[in-house]
């Protein structure tokens, strides 16, 4: 949902190869923020979907998130879309509903997942969450094998403490810039994306000699006929 | 030093109704001292909005020094959050979802916290969600339908909250107690408030008339044990009592009158004057 940046959204509805996908909204991991879920509908209820959200704060206020049977709706989605906010407190809440499961399920029955941010994180088997302090790792839901860290370009403190967390033996993942994204099928990296040229993801692991390597990878600018190979290369 | 109290409310409060409410004068009343530091943390509704705004509308004028904790926003915090809980004189809890609630502060480490600053003496206090999370355990809406959930336990027996509005929650309650489920307890109807001292039930307090608590055991038999609990009506003299502290002439009474007036009308013009809100600080 980037502002004026339409790339990334519509890539997400492609994947899901049908004609009018139902997409649901998670905003869990910003405690449900109403301007969120607002602009959830601004971008995809004009028609092209059908949009729906999840409320895991507002169950009993009839504030137009689905209501009854959450599994059930989720389980029939095309996409589910997870917003950003604080990692600790999606996973926190998601356990206590039993949505982990249930995610995992829907993932199964190839529903696309999709998310930013926290929502990112979340998929990984560890994530990198920055407090004051030190940076720390998190266990995700572990679908992806993977460690992962977003904000790569924005927070270099993030960088660093990824980096330091790799060499201290966390599992391999990826640094991913604001606007970039990894496209998995199963567990398997498929295509790195993004909604403008710059932004890159980097392969992130501890080689042999216990030095991390951080490989960029090779992005595709979404809306651009050939994929471009500036990101190609160690860095 | 001694555990703090803990006031349970039913409902009502700040977050429920306008102005200062005589519940809300009641818990910081309760800090004894002249300017409480005072924590919100509107966790179980995910941090609304609406509740952090009426929060700061009505506390940023009172002599107090308001504070709001949010954990979805936690990189905000400049300080440990250990730092912010235990440095309190009262912490107030908002209402919500319990199931989320208690899964949050689970997720971010809070229960350790916050009983480490029951120990220490800071008053707890929360509406709903808020209130029976001190205890042993409650009766959720997170779900939609009733059901029963557990709380932190600082306080042994169960509660059951919005009593009058929703008697489905009472229902479910005995039935849980009936079951051995949850432990004997109470029903507190909106504006209604248990205050605990060292675990027990010091008094049941009023912000409305009208406003009910029950008490409800399992009897030997098994059959529930129910009575209505004396309940004491709270006055515009409950407001910031700790006036009552202050050396002064004789007279002082008339003088504390008329402060409290001012305050009263204050507190009044900042929670419900149009025009003069403190913009919410998101």
């Amino acid at each position: 949902m980037e502002r004026a940046n339409p790339r990334m959204d519509d890539f997400v509805l492609d994947l899901a190869g049908v004609g009018r996908p139902r997409i649901c909204f998670l905003p869990t991991a910003s405690g449900d923020a109403d301007h969120y879920v607002v602009r959830f509908y601004r971008r995809f209820g004009g028609g092209a979907t059908e949009p729906s959200h999840v409320s895991l704060f507002r169950r009993d206020r009839g504030a137009g998130a689905v209501e009854g049977d959450i599994e059930a709706h989720l389980l029939r989605q095309d996409v589910i879309y997870v917003g950003g906010g604080s990692l600790l407190s999606l996973l926190g809440t998601w356990r206590a509903h039993g949505l982990d499961r249930t995610l995992r399920r829907a993932w199964e029955r190839g529903v696309v997942l999709c998310g930013l941010s926290a929502g990112s994180l979340c998929w990984f088997r560890d994530a990198v969450t920055a407090f004051h302090g030190p940076s720390r790792s998190v266990r995700g839901l572990g679908l992806l094998p993977y460690s992962n860290c977003v904000h790569y370009d924005g927070e270099p403190e993030r960088r660093r403490a990824y980096r330091r967390l790799v060499a201290d033996g966390l599992v391999g993942g990826f640094g991913v810039d604001d606007g970039a994204a990894l496209v998995f099928t199963g567990a398997a990296l498929e295509r790195v994306v993004a909604s403008r040229p710059g932004p890159t993801a980097y392969d992130v692991r501890r080689g042999e000699d216990g030095e991390v390597v951080e490989t960029a990878l090779r992005v595709h600018v979404l809306g651009s006929q050939v994929p471009t190979t500036d990101g190609v290369g160690a860095a | 030093m001694s555990p703090g109290p803990i006031l349970c409310l039913g409902g009502g409060g700040f977050t429920m109704e306008a102005g200062l409410p005589l519940l809300d004068a009641y818990a910081l009343d309760l800090a004894r001292t002249r300017s409480p530091r005072l924590l919100f943390l509107p966790t179980a509704g995910g941090d609304p909005a609406d509740q952090i705004g009426r929060f700061e509308r009505v506390f940023g004028s009172l002599p107090c020094r308001p504070r709001v904790l949010s954990l979805f926003h936690r990189a905000d915090l400049e300080e440990p959050l250990e730092d912010v809980v235990l440095a309190q004189d009262v912490i107030y809890v908002g209402g919500g979802s319990m199931v989320n609630l208690l899964a949050l502060w689970h997720a971010h480490g809070l229960p350790d916290l916050l009983r480490e600053a029951h120990r220490r003496g800071t008053v707890l206090a929360g509406l709903s969600a808020g209130a029976m999370c001190w205890m042993d355990g409650g009766v959720t809406r997170s779900q939609g339908a009733p059901s029963v959930v557990d709380g932190l336990g600082l306080v042994g027996g169960s509660l059951s909250v919005h009593a009058h509005r929703d008697p489905e929650r009472g229902r479910a309650l005995r039935a849980a107690i009936a079951a051995g489920r949850l432990p004997g307890g109470w029903t507190a109807d909106d504006h209604a408030g248990l205050l605990f001292v060292d675990g027990r039930l010091r008094e049941c307090v009023a912000g409305r008339p009208d406003a009910k608590v029950h008490r409800i055991d399992r009897g030997p038999d098994g059959t529930l044990v129910e009575r209505e609990l004396p309940v004491r009506r709270l006055g515009p003299q409950e407001r910031w009592g700790w006036a009552a502290d202050e050396p002064g002439p004789s007279d002082r009474g008339g003088l504390r009158d008329e402060l409290r007036l001012v305050r009263r009308m204050r507190a009044a013009r900042m929670a419900s004057g149009p025009g003069r809100r403190r913009r919410p600080a998101r």
